[in-house]
């Protein structure tokens, strides 16, 4: 426990180990521990919740719940290609500004989507269904759906402990609740990196010499000179806010708003946790929605995602418009700061000017955040339901 | 009784100026990076000067010219404790120095806190 017990002890010369100074070690240990313990979404009485993680499994495999029968949350979400679609941008009825973003890990977010108009998992899970370009689906026919299959509608009264409401709306918002509480279950497993992590944490030096060298010279630039854990910050590799990249935001037919948007659609949500449907009697889940803050700068700022299995999640960026993260590390390596329009991101992104060699270290330490296993499979209830 | 004796300042960070002292503390104490924080003030005109006939609280990040993404609320806490706050909203996204600033009537008062 030397470096822990220290709290900014370097980590000592070891052959097969960079030396890392103390406070290298400091900002390595912000990234862990992996994974993080359990804590349910207090504002979904379903989190957690076993019969609500198999309803959810089954409407996000439920083609019915769009207008065409053709669309389901598994069509941009795919779970064999890191619970997203590798597409540039996402295709549901129809082509949209932006690309589909991975749902691992997707529970540690403060907020949903790019733009971050979601401020819980099951407002976000609502949003596609009633999208027209994505799913095409209605209240009505998501209800429907429900009260029509005997399968459903046992299962969302088990879930939710009473019958099936009457009201549409009361049976969407449910499914919401159940789809959340499927895709809370979507945690990635640990990395070489995390391995590497509590090495470091035991001083365990002899493991610590299995992370590979370009991973650990590409940390380095990630915690240092790179600046990149500045917002790709803490365990989940991200601080859960919103930044413009340098990202163009053009898209076909306008611009993309990005958090901008992102906030006043948010405060018009009928389902924001500021409503009637926030299952959280203490008031505290609804705190960032009541405080934060719209402001000028936020046109163009997309939210910041995370690293963890980034490896299996190209293309990349919010308008999918990278599509390697050599890519993306050129991105930031060549960045020009006329891109950016607040004068804190012209402070914090600067081009990076990085080597070849420098680039190919970094792309190496992503790679290292991604599991070797892959993402977990999902799990199909076998059992009917029984009233 | 003067106004000194009157209004005391309960446990926490200092601060003073010419005309008034202020005490605030965070709730956590420790403030983590992403996390929601609350803040209680409490402000004492010195001998003789007046309270501040407004109250503002803001924090910043210097280095890199930004603040928050909240726009945390202050509320007193009851009538009749004069001067005494709690404010709600609060959250630094970044590791790093940042400012709480205190804007007490004409007056400016801050104190930086690392983050880690």
């Amino acid at each position: 426990m030397l470096a822990l017990a220290a709290g900014v002890a370097a980590a000592p010369p070891v052959a097969g180990t960079l030396e890392f100074t103390g406070p290298e070690v400091r900002a390595i240990l912000r990234h862990g521990p992996w994974p993080l313990p359990w804590t349910p979404d207090p504002s979904n009485r379903a989190s957690g919740a076993p019969q609500a993680i198999e309803l959810g499994e089954r409407l996000f495999f439920e083609p019915r719940l769009s207008a065409s029968g053709k669309v389901l949350c598994a069509t941009c979400h795919a779970p064999f290609r890191g619970w997203q679609d590798s597409r540039a941008r996402a295709f549901g009825l129809v082509e949209v500004e932006r690309n589909t973003p991975s749902l691992l890990n997707v529970r540690y977010q403060r907020w949903f989507g790019w733009d971050g108009a979601g401020d819980s998992l099951w407002a976000q899970s609502i949003r596609p269904i009633l999208d027209p370009r994505e799913m095409g689906g209605s209240q009505r026919q998501a209800a429907a759906l429900v009260r029509g299959d005997a399968e459903l509608a046992c299962r969302f009264e088990k879930v939710f402990g009473a019958p099936l409401p009457a009201d549409d709306e009361a049976v969407v918002v449910g499914v919401g609740k159940a789809l959340a509480a499927f895709q809370e279950s979507l945690v990635t497993g640990r990395t070489p990196f995390d391995d590497f992590r509590d090495a470091l944490v035991r001083s365990d030096f002899s493991s610590m010499k299995n992370y590979p060298s370009a991973a650990q010279r590409g940390l380095r630039i990630f915690i240092g000179k790179g600046n990149c854990s500045v917002c790709h910050f803490g365990p989940n590799f991200s601080n859960g806010e919103f930044h413009d990249t340098g990202v163009p935001f053009f898209a076909a037919g306008g611009v993309d708003p990005g958090r901008h948007g992102g906030i006043r659609r948010l405060r018009s949500n009928r389902f924001n946790l500021m409503g009637t449907y926030n299952d959280d009697q203490t008031g505290s889940s609804a705190v960032k929605s009541k405080h934060v803050s719209l402001e000028h700068r936020n046109f163009g700022e997309f939210k910041v995602p995370s690293l963890r299995n980034v490896a299996l999640t190209a293309p990349y960026m919010h308008n999918g418009s990278l599509a390697t993260l050599a890519d993306v590390v050129r991105h930031y390596s060549e960045l020009s700061p006329d891109r950016l329009h607040s004068e804190g991101e012209v402070l914090l992104l600067k081009p990076l000017r990085l080597s070849v060699q420098e680039s190919a270290d970094l792309v190496a330490f992503l790679e290292s955040v991604t599991e070797r296993e892959g993402a977990l499979s999902p799990r199909r209830p076998a059992t009917p339901c029984k009233p | 009784m003067g106004a000194a004796q009157a209004c005391q300042l309960p446990a926490g960070v200092r601060l003073e100026s010419e005309r008034l002292a202020l005490s605030y503390r965070t709730i956590p104490a420790r403030i983590a990076v992403g996390e929601h924080f609350a803040l209680e003030l409490a402000v004492c005109p010195k001998p003789g000067a007046a309270a501040p006939e407004h109250v503002k609280l803001d924090a910043h990040m210097p280095e890199h010219r930004h603040g928050m993404n909240y726009r945390p609320n202050l509320v007193p806490v009851t009538p009749q404790a004069a001067g005494r706050y709690r404010s709600e909203g609060w959250l630094f996204h970044m590791p790093g120095r940042w400012e709480f600033v205190f804007e007490l009537g004409g007056e400016r008062l801050a104190d930086s806190v690392r983050i880690e």
